[in-house]
């Protein structure tokens, strides 16, 4: 009988089935909420899901002369490496499913590998807007990365831990939004760029390269993909949540704070035009130099104050 | 010059409590401005079958059909899918005869058949079709004959 | 053999970036375009040699659909040229009908720009306001002729419809209330450092380049020109409201983004003059069905520059010819002369600085 309840466990709730269904419940939320700002009435409750179904339904068109099985086998890496990293995380305010010394780092690397997965779907392809979108979307990954990763180890310098869970019950007594500020706009704004959101939606600008690196994906890979990106969604906010705001305790810790999360990641989506490329790269730069200027001072405190 | 970011936060705050502008056309609707330009009306009282109207139709949407000149029976055919809305019959007309109304102007629909319409007395409508089917009917063969 | 080894971007006929045909080849080094190509052509509808077979009248309506968002503009240019040829002048009450709807027009177009540009470069929300607001002008559009886009106002001799103190009211409701709206559009496209940062500087066009390449309309006068057919050949009531024109001499993005704006300004208070001093009178003259043998050239200033009309008659019920050339065709050019040295993630947005009506263009 032991064997039932991990299965339950990875396959239906809290990872598996059940996180995808959130992430495309919040991919929804996330739409609504940006159509809202711009005053507009936004897609119906079901949009994202009937997206995917209807994906999943079509043919996948392979285009030739290129490696079919990488064509077909990364949209799958993207998916099982975002829902490997749903495992890690405390969604829904339990305790992750898995847990060890060290897996902040899993975790982070997990959602490097979708992206990474992503890049090399649009350069496995001949197509010209998918290359470029390719060298965006890598050009992106190393500009953010660096201060993203930064941007969580803060809490895990803090609270001297590379164990999500043990972060968390620190952070549930600290709010260490109010101490690290920038580390949390760092982080918001990292998952923007990991998600390719607007304004940092370069690496898929859809009026100069269609849609990037995907281009050339229209049904089942397209599907995937976009169910792997709805899953970074909420694994990003569930990090972010339980460690610049105050830990996630219980569901509905949970829910009332991601989604706070995403009223602001919404607003921040409509409130700019989108950045070159090198713009973007720019930023981070500036955001890594930020960052460690308030790691520093946490050193120098000691870490005792906080 | 002045650098700022979020110029737009106002706007975006706003909107956050407030209602979308977008109407959810059909299942709310404005009322139509007096002079919108719909589907054509055409007053058969007044007509001297002059067909100035459809003389100067872009589209060949509109014609008189004369069924007795004297009786001043007129039939009008109006094919609601040809016609742009342009209002140069309306200009065109001496007697003040037709008019774009601004209450129908929902003329969709699934087949072409509905957007062929004839105006006038229902009588000399019943005469125009019977003509109109007697000369779409095979002509006998001129040998056989 | 170099040139083979080019890495090419394609954008359009069918690009997202693109929603009508035009076909641009932009020769890229990493991000950076080197060079570009322009292929047009791809809607051409054969509008002008179908005015060989439509009487003086219906060409009327047949022209104004060359461009959906300019429509009154080449249906006005038409008239002109016709009304001139017949030796006909539309009474003064109509000529002031026609500048307002044509300004009305303008503003309804500069909005429509303001959101596509907004659009290719990112700006989404910008994008949706400005059309939010732009349903003013088009309901008082709607008002004022019955129609939302070919409003079909003019006919050979003056207009269908005469502005009363309803419409008035309407226009002036609505005047105000963009005005306020363009005084905060100009306040973010001038202010906010995200969108400044992809217009200040890109796509520049020099005074000489412009001189060069021949750029007309908002174009030239982003650039220092100060061309503006409204000013230079008055015609309709553009005599009686004279127009001051809007130069920046900056020559990018931003200047075109300025210039469009300050238009904008510059036409509510046009609007406001003309529904204030509509002078009174008959709103149509007798126009024979017949038009004189000859051959009229008519200008006008359309929301993208200059539009000409040849029109010329042997006497009959339809015209012999009527060539159009209208305002994107000038412009086109200033691609292939502003693009190299700049990214390929500007390419969209330079292209739409030029406001392209594909559908003018080719007919
Ligand atoms: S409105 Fe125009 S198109 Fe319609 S019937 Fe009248 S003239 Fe013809
Ligand atoms: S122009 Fe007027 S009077 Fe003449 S046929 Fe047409 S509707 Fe009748």
């Amino acid at each position: 009988m032991e064997i039932i309840q991990p299965i339950i466990t990875l396959l239906f709730f809290p990872a598996g089935l059940f996180v995808m269904g959130n992430g495309l419940a919040y991919l929804w939320v996330d739409r609504k909420l940006v159509a809202q700002y711009q005053n507009r009435i936004g897609p119906r409750w079901f949009q994202p899901l009937a997206d995917v179904v209807k994906l999943l339904s079509k043919e996948e068109i392979v285009p030739t002369g290129i490696e079919a099985w990488l064509f077909n086998g990364l949209p799958l890496l993207a998916l099982a490496c975002a829902l490997t990293a749903a495992v890690y995380v405390p969604l829904v305010g339990l305790q992750p499913a898995w847990s060890f010394q060290g897996d902040l780092i899993v975790t982070v690397y997990l959602l490097s590998v979708v992206t990474m997965s992503l890049a090399l779907a649009g350069a496995n392809t001949a197509n010209r807007f998918s290359l470029i979108g390719a060298v965006r979307t890598l050009t992106q990954l190393f500009s953010y990365e660096a201060p993203f990763m930064l941007a969580l180890l803060g809490p895990a310098l803090v609270a001297g831990s590379w164990q999500i869970s043990t972060i968390n019950a620190f952070t549930g007594q600290h709010w260490l939004i109010l101490t690290q500020p920038i580390g949390c706009v760092v982080a918001l704004v990292g998952l923007m760029g990991k998600l390719e959101l607007p304004p940092f939606d370069a690496p898929e600008a859809e009026t100069e390269i269609v849609k990037g690196a995907l281009t050339e994906y229209g049904g089942r890979g397209l599907a995937l993909f976009q169910l792997a990106k709805a899953v970074e969604l909420v694994v990003g906010l569930t990090l972010i949540a339980a460690f610049y705001l105050g830990g996630i305790g219980n569901p509905i810790e949970f829910f009332v704070k991601t989604l706070a999360i995403l009223l602001v990641l919404a607003g921040l989506q409509s409130l700019f035009a989108r950045f070159r490329i090198e713009q973007t790269a720019k930023w981070w730069r500036f955001a890594a130099l930020l960052l460690l200027v308030q790691w520093l001072i946490i050193a120098l405190l000691g870490g005792k104050t906080l | 010059m002045n650098f700022q970011v979020a110029t737009m936060l106002s706007d975006i705050l706003k909107s956050l409590f407030k209602r979308p502008i977008t109407e959810n056309y059909p299942y709310e609707r404005r009322s139509t401005p007096d002079r919108l330009r719909g589907q054509l009306a055409w007053n058969p009282e007044k007509c001297t079958g002059c067909n100035l109207c459809s003389k100067d139709c872009p589209s060949n949407a509109i014609e008189v059909i004369t069924i007795d000149r004297k009786a001043k029976r007129f039939v009008m055919e109006y094919h609601a899918d040809r016609c742009t809305y342009c209002a140069q019959c309306v200009q065109n007309c001496r007697f003040d005869c037709l008019s774009l109304s601004h209450e129908h102007w929902e003329l969709a629909a699934l087949s072409k058949q509905p957007f062929n319409m004839y105006y006038g007395k229902a009588e000399d409508v019943q005469t125009h079709r019977k003509k109109l089917a007697e000369s779409k009917m095979p002509k006998p063969d001129p040998v056989t004959a | 053999m170099l040139a083979l080894e080019k890495f090419i971007v394609p954008i359009g006929p069918q690009h997202p970036a693109l929603k009508e045909p035009g076909h641009f080849e932009f020769a890229v080094d990493g991000e950076t375009v080197t060079s570009v190509n322009v292929r047009l052509g791809y809607v051409h509808r054969g509008i002008e040699k179908a005015t060989e077979d439509r009487n003086w009248a219906q060409n009327l309506y047949l022209l104004e659909r060359i461009c959906g968002i300019c429509s009154h503009t080449h249906a006005l240019c038409y008239s002109l040229g016709v009304e001139a040829l017949a030796e006909v002048t539309a009474p003064p009450r109509a000529q002031v009908i026609r500048s307002l709807v044509a300004e009305l027009e303008r503003v309804h177009s500069h909005f429509l720009w303001l959101g596509v540009a907004a659009h290719e470069g990112g700006f989404d929300t910008l994008f949706m306001y400005s059309w939010r607001d732009r349903e003013t002008i088009m309901d008082v559009l709607e008002g004022l002729t019955g129609n939302r886009v070919n409003y079909s106002a003019n006919v050979l001799g003056g207009v269908k419809f005469d502005v009363d103190e309803k419409q008035r009211a309407a226009i002036q409701r609505g005047v105000d209330y963009l005005e306020e709206r363009t005084h905060h559009y100009y306040k973010v496209v001038t202010t906010d450092s995200t969108f400044i940062r992809r217009t200040r500087g890109v796509g520049t066009l020099t005074t000489a380049q412009a001189e060069h390449v021949g750029v007309i309309g908002p174009m030239a006068r982003a650039s220092g020109i100060a061309r503006d057919v409204r000013v230079d050949a008055p015609y309709a009531a553009y005599n009686l409201f004279p127009v001051n024109v809007v130069v920046e001499t900056a020559g990018d993005l931003e200047a075109r983004f300025v210039v469009r704006l300050k238009e904008l300004l510059e036409s509510y208070r046009l609007i406001r003059e003309m529904v204030d001093n509509l002078p009174p009178g008959d709103l149509t003259v007798r126009m024979p069905r017949k038009v004189k043998e000859g051959e009229a050239i008519s200008r006008i200033e359309a929301p993208r520059g200059e539009a000409f009309y040849f029109i010329k008659s042997n006497g009959g019920e339809k015209p012999e010819r009527v060539k159009v050339r209208t305002p994107s065709l000038c412009n086109f050019m200033s691609i292939i002369a502003t693009a190299p040295g700049h990214q390929l993630a500007d390419m969209p947005m330079i292209l739409a600085g030029i406001d392209p009506c594909f559908s003018c263009n080719d007919r």
